[in-house]
């Protein structure tokens, strides 16, 4: 089996479904953080929302991400292709990411927020310079597991017609072609590895040292 | 979009059922294997001789978990061949992270003055581990693993793609067929399968669970 | 100025009031001192001039002006506060969390540096050693110190310190209780101190109120609720060394025997206190001479000769003869 050279023989093919592959995430992923952190921070200061809103996120979150494609794809003004891909992803990235923010700023510490309080903050200076700032190890891992998550279901959009790594390892299968499987699944699982660890490198840089001793936990992959 | 309600019931209640206990297989072969061997792995890495490990070993289960489902399932098949061995395989490993991180991570959160006082009445290692440390543990682990069923309720369906069968057959055969139906119907039964596979280890939980956890947790003070 | 007018507060929940029906004047440049136990409603009365709790009832003014009609983040600039649970940032570095209220009163950055590095100084901090550091980086003393610091920051006339020196060992305690009263002889704020510490109350306070289930049980000077304790509650508040602590309380002066002529004052002994220095001193000098009086000075001049009988008939008095 020789999937280096296979990835050499079809370079322009595979360097074209990787390059659709990233524009789909970043495309998502723009759109999610812009969503659903802003949603996170306003279920954050209307608690009855929370409830309802990280519920309906969890219930896509358990719907397999094929089924969501099905679903969509039969919905008449999106059909298969990119536009069912993108609002797919997007509804998948919501729980990781409202659920972060939420978390984030439910678990900012009271006695901190009052000394703020105490010290004439406003309420937006408390949002920005307390709740925003302290929960941002949660949300940073929130956003580190969304864009793996990402990256790994925009395979699945292949069967919807997205041109991306997901189809190299479809087409494998179907035509029985081994190398075309591996190459698919190796490309895909370094990119994931690659920005999980790029993310992590990153954390540490972002993150005030006042805050990583706690070392915050990572929400889980999904399907 | 035109809703075919025939065929929609005709895969509801014809075709669909015949696949439950398919996905079940799917399902539970791989959660046994994975709480048989992460939990005893997550008990491992908070003793005091391996505890030195323990980021080492979780950050390859992380990993694990961070390569896509449908690769993991992809590159196991060329060597497998079709059928449940790749799904299982890849439905074990992708179950083993919730587990064995809640584990980890409800051990190492018994107070420290518990043990310490269960030390000072005398208890051995082994007591303090069955008496104390497991049984404050057990929320935390069975939600561990009612995560882990609940994805791969979910995750199960790619076993269809390298014949592995499950509720996947019906789902992608929508798919390919462009039968939205299908696709529900299919859905619909991975919900239910999802929610009473969710019930029951809850259910299981409240039998674990010391009777004064319960109530904290009620309260939502832990 | 601040004047509290039949305030009370029963929290949502809870069938007893937290307050009940206090009334209370701090003047400008005083220390008022709220004593009692736990869970007596100290923290609530506190919180609610700075109008992090809302009073049910009553009127609060500071200076004269009703708070109710002010914006609370404006008020709260004006008032240091130093909460019971510390609350210091925990992503931001000590010198940051100093800087926090200059900063959002906009203060240029060297006015600001200069002013941490000042505060922590005055705290016992050394600004080198602990303005870089992160608050889990230091212990609970520490921490509480730059809870002091971080309140004092803007230089606020008003201060409201919540328990600030519970966490602090004794001996550094006691230096930032003498600090905190050579500050206050320049700086003049009204500061409302709430402390368990029957010791720190009665050392620290113009004024102390005593609190007891959100009831204000008896309030005045030191020496009147020392020497007049309302009841029981307020008699074992005290503690059993209520005569001692009451000659810490009085001075030489007041219970010397003047002298009568330039020739009495001519035979006064070698053993001399200050006229306001606390009796309590003039008792360890004597004890330490092995003698039965001391002579009482006003500078270098002697005043008057206090006797040992005179002490101890004067705390045979206050406490009735009983203890
Ligand atoms: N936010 C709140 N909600 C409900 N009840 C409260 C709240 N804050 C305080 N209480 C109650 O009000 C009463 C007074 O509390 P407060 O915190 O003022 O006591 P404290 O005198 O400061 O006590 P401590 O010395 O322990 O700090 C207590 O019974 C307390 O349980
Ligand atoms: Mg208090």
């Amino acid at each position: 089996m020789n999937v280096i050279g296979f990835i050499r023989d079809n370079a322009s093919l595979v360097l074209a479904y990787t390059g659709n592959h990233i524009a789909l995430v970043l495309v998502v992923l723009a759109l999610s953080l812009g969503l659903w952190i802003s949603t996170g921070l306003l279920i954050s200061r209307h608690e009855r929302l929370a409830g309802a809103v990280i519920g309906l996120g969890n219930v896509i979150f358990c719907i397999p991400s094929i089924s969501l494609f099905g679903l969509f794809m039969s919905v008449p003004g999106l059909g298969l292709g990119r536009r069912t891909a993108t609002l797919v992803l997007v509804l998948y990235a919501m729980m990781p990411l409202v659920r972060s923010v939420h978390a984030g700023i439910r678990s900012v510490d009271g006695t901190v927020v009052d000394a703020g309080k105490g010290m004439g903050m406003t309420g937006l200076q408390l949002l920005l310079k307390i709740q925003v700032p302290m929960a941002w190890p949660a949300v940073f891992a929130g956003i580190r597991v969304t864009v793996v998550l990402i990256t790994g279901i925009a395979t699945m959009a292949t069967f919807i017609g997205e041109r991306n790594l997901g189809r190299l390892i479809h087409q494998g299968i179907t035509r029985g072609d081994a190398e075309m499987i591996i190459a698919g699944a190796l490309i895909v699982s370094v990119i994931a590895l690659a920005l999980d660890y790029a993310m992590g490198r990153m954390e540490r840089i972002i993150i005030s040292p006042g805050l990583q001793v706690q070392g915050g936990e990572r929400p889980r992959v999904g399907a | 979009m035109n809703f075919d309600t025939t065929l929609f019931l005709q895969a509801l209640l014809h075709r669909a059922p015949g696949h439950i206990a398919e996905h079940l297989q799917l399902v539970l072969i791989p959660l046994t294997l994975a709480v048989l061997i992460a939990m005893p792995a997550g008990i491992l890495l908070t003793r005091p001789a391996y505890r030195r490990q323990a980021e080492r070993v979780m950050s390859v289960f992380n990993a694990g978990q961070t390569i896509p489902p449908l690769a993991v399932i992809a590159l196991f098949f060329p060597f497998m061949g079709l059928g449940y061995g790749p799904a299982v395989l890849a439905l074990t490993i992708y179950a083993l992270l919730p587990i064995a991180r809640n584990t980890v991570a409800a051990i190492a959160s018994v107070p420290e003055e518990v043990k310490e006082a269960a030390r000072g009445m005398g208890m051995t290692p082994g007591e303090i581990f069955f008496r104390v440390e497991l049984p404050l543990s057990i929320p935390t682990i069975m939600t561990g693993i009612k995560t882990a069923a609940v994805l791969t309720v979910s995750t199960a369906v790619l076993a269809a793609l390298v014949g592995g069968k499950g509720m996947g057959a019906i789902i992608f055969a929508g798919i390919h067929f462009f039968r939205f139906e299908l696709v529900l119907a299919g859905t619909l039964y991975i919900g239910i399968m999802a929610i009473s596979l969710e019930r029951g280890l809850a259910l299981l939980e409240r039998k674990l669970t010391p009777p004064h956890l319960k109530s904290a947790r009620r309260r939502g003070t832990i | 100025m601040i004047q509290l007018e039949q305030v009370s507060k029963t929290f949502r929940g809870s069938r007893q009031p937290a307050v009940d029906r206090i009334t209370l004047r701090v003047k400008q440049g005083d220390i008022c001192v709220l004593v009692g136990p736990s869970g007596c409603g100290k923290t609530t009365l506190l919180r609610m001039i700075n109008r992090l709790v809302e009073p049910d009832d009553g009127m609060i003014t500071v200076d004269g002006r009703s708070i109710a009609q002010m914006d609370p983040p404006t008020l709260r600039r004006t008032i240091g506060y130093v909460i019971q649970q510390v609350g210091l940032l925990p992503h931001r570095t000590i010198a940051q969390n100093i800087a926090l209220v200059p900063e959002l009163l906009k203060w240029p950055r060297e006015k600001t540096a200069r002013r941490v590095a000042a505060l922590l100084e005055m705290m016992d901090l050394d600004p080198g050693e602990v303005g870089h550091k992160y608050p889990h980086q230091l212990s609970g003393g520490q921490a509480q110190r730059v809870g002091v610091a971080r309140a004092l920051a803007a230089d606020p006339p008003i201060m409201l310190m919540d328990e600030p020196f519970a966490a602090v060992d004794p001996i550094v305690r006691v230096r930032l209780q003498d600090q905190l009263l050579r500050l206050q002889q320049t700086m003049q704020k009204t500061i409302c101190f709430v402390t368990h510490d029957i010791n720190e109350a009665i050392k620290l306070g113009d004024h102390l109120v005593v609190l007891k289930a959100g009831r204000m049980v008896q309030s005045g000077t030191p020496l009147d609720i020392l020497t007049q304790p309302e009841n029981d509650f307020v008699l074992r508040l005290l503690g059993d060394d209520r005569g001692v602590k009451i000659l810490d309380q009085t001075r030489a002066e007041t219970l010397m025997d003047p002298f009568a002529d330039a020739a009495a004052q001519a035979a006064a002994n070698g053993h001399r206190v200050q006229a306001i220095d606390p009796v309590k001193i003039a008792l360890e000098r004597m004890m330490l001479m092995n003698t039965d009086e001391i002579t009482v000075c006003e500078g270098a001049r002697p005043v008057g000769l206090l006797r040992w009988n005179a002490i101890k008939a004067h705390v045979h008095r206050i406490s009735g003869g009983a203890s």
